[in-house]
């Protein structure tokens, strides 16, 4: 009777924490002295949903991301995904680099394939997801271009549909559309949240635009520096798709422009 | 990619031949106005006698008549054989070095310290060791064409983007898998210059290897018509080497574009 209600319990509120982070620490060893890049970040990510990391340059958000991603370990804390401790890269936990990570000796299309060829997969079933996930990031006529002869913006939609073909259980993002200009960053946002509706992935999204953040957002976390630690957890409450030019969305910018600037 | 087929139909498919031609039309000038003397530089018409009796002379008919297609054979396959143990062992000991720091630290000290010394030192040392012939020349051949391979096959691999392995592991590549999927790939500009150099190389130290004297070959061939004082000979062994070490260049070249996808790709 007990085992059943414990099953049940958490059931009930119909969220998931698929990702913990606890009292995670990371120290730099450089030379004669030691740099306390993150310190004491503690926070959980709910299933589906869509979280900003929002922090200056210099505060660690692309540590914490690369130590959730497993690349590099953690000084002291633990990230657990699921159940299970995070030691190492992984599929379930897929990255979009900031800069250019596509393999430039693989078309648009291998660059997609080149995650589920990796796992044996059916050829059948690869070329069938390959086609969907092309013509939902709207890159069905450029499927045998290689990576040089497309835009920044068309490489990034590349790189989002290669890590989501893969169903990664979170989505990691680091300042994903930094590099673009200002036109296509706004259309990449469009693309990421309608892709987020139809596949309701969980998306941890590092950024230092407050604008970005608080369009994407279900929730900020909001950074701060020397050393890196979590300073507000701020939900997000503004209706979908939003405006820019409410005074709602300005609100939550100046409000973040200044939890950024102490 | 788009620009250079432009070229290439245009002007762009004859300027590699106007330093050639020039040169010939300059070695013509210089023998007709009779400025050098026969036995030091044959006159061209000479040459082209020479070389085609060499070529497509039946055997026996005048010394080197018909002996082309044997020589050639041999030079072949000592190259061919020099030219791919150096491959074998410099390829996988170049990417290991460049991509593991160990190895490099115990390897490359060594390598370039071999590399210092001049191929024709080893000459003396491989005829004691193999004796005349076909082990010598691709020995010598193997040595030769090793370090270029080794070196470029090293710099390529040290060079790849870390970001390429962190993607490849996030999509769940294994080490091993990452070899071939991403590390070979990514270094194929550098792979195919080193080996495009080693061939090249390997041409060099096949006429060191027959100056021995091999019966055969085309370096063998050079060296008796110094002996009998067959200049044109001589000529027609160079003009015949430089050929065929273009066409190998280019055949090695297309070869590696057929066989993969960077090589097509990237470089």
């Amino acid at each position: 009777m007990r085992r059943r209600l414990k099953v049940v319990a958490p059931d009930t509120r119909r969220q998931e924490k698929i990702l913990q982070i606890r009292s995670l620490r990371k120290v730099f060893r450089t030379g004669a002295f030691d740099l306390t890049v993150l310190e004491g970040i503690d926070f959980s990510v709910q299933k589906g949903e869509l979280i900003c990391i929002l922090g200056r340059s210099g505060c660690g958000k692309s540590t914490l991301l690369k130590i959730l991603a497993g690349f590099i370990p953690p000084t002291a804390g633990r990230v657990l995904l699921g159940e299970e401790p995070v030691a190492r890269p992984g599929p379930e936990r897929c990255v979009v680099f900031q800069e250019d990570a596509l393999f430039p000796w693989l078309t648009v299309e291998e660059n997609i394939a080149f995650g589920m060829r990796q796992h044996r997969w059916p050829r059948k079933e690869i070329s069938d997801e390959i086609d969907r996930f092309l013509s939902l990031v709207g890159l069905s006529e450029f499927r045998h271009y290689l990576p040089r002869e497309i835009s920044g913006g068309m490489k990034q939609r590349v790189a989002l549909a290669r890590v989501l073909i893969l169903q990664p259980r979170v989505l990691l993002m680091d300042e994903p559309f930094a590099a673009l200009d200002a036109q296509t960053r706004e259309e990449m946002q469009q693309l990421m949240l309608s892709l987020w509706a139809k596949l309701s992935h969980t998306i941890l999204f590092v950024t230092h635009d407050v604008t970005e953040a608080v369009t994407l957002a279900d929730r900020i976390l909001l950074m701060g520096k020397d050393p890196g630690r979590i300073r507000e957890d701020i939900k997000v409450e503004l209706p979908r798709p939003r405006k820019r030019d409410t005074e709602a969305f300005l609100f939550f910018c100046r409000r973040l422009f200044e939890g950024l600037r102490s | 990619m788009a620009k250079q087929t432009v070229e290439k139909n245009g002007i762009g498919s004859i300027q590699p031949w106007i330093l050639p031609a020039a040169v010939l039309a300059g070695w013509f000038l210089v023998c007709e106005l009779g400025a050098v003397p026969g036995y030091l530089l044959p006159h061209p018409v000479e040459v082209g006698r020479a070389g085609y009796q060499y070529i497509f002379g039946s055997p026996g008919a005048a010394p080197y008549a018909g002996r082309f297609a044997a020589d050639l054979a041999a030079s072949l396959m000592r190259v061919a054989v020099g030219f791919a143990l150096a491959v074998a062992l410099g390829i996988p000991l170049g990417v290991l070095s460049g991509r593991l720091a160990v190895v490099n630290r115990l390897v490359s000290t060594s390598i370039n310290a071999l590399r210092a010394v001049p191929g024709i030192c080893w000459l003396p040392l491989a005829m004691v060791w193999f004796g005349i012939g076909m082990k010598t020349t691709v020995f010598l051949v193997a040595l030769a064409a090793f370090f270029p391979v080794y070196l470029n096959a090293a710099a390529g691999a040290r060079a790849v983007d870390p970001l390429y392995y962190q993607a490849g592991a996030m999509m769940g590549v294994t080490r091993l898998r990452g070899v071939f999927a991403i590390l070979l790939p990514a270094s194929m500009p550098n792979i195919i210059t080193g080996l495009r150099l080693g061939l090249g190389i390997s041409w060099a130290y096949l006429v060191l290897g027959e100056l021995t004297g091999v019966p055969n070959g085309l370096g063998a061939a050079i060296m008796d018509a110094r002996m009998l004082g067959r200049i044109d000979i001589i000529v027609v062994g160079i003009i015949l080497i430089a050929l065929i070490g273009r066409i190998c260049d280019r055949f090695l070249h297309q070869f590696m574009r057929l066989c993969f996808k960077s090589a097509r790709r990237l470089a």
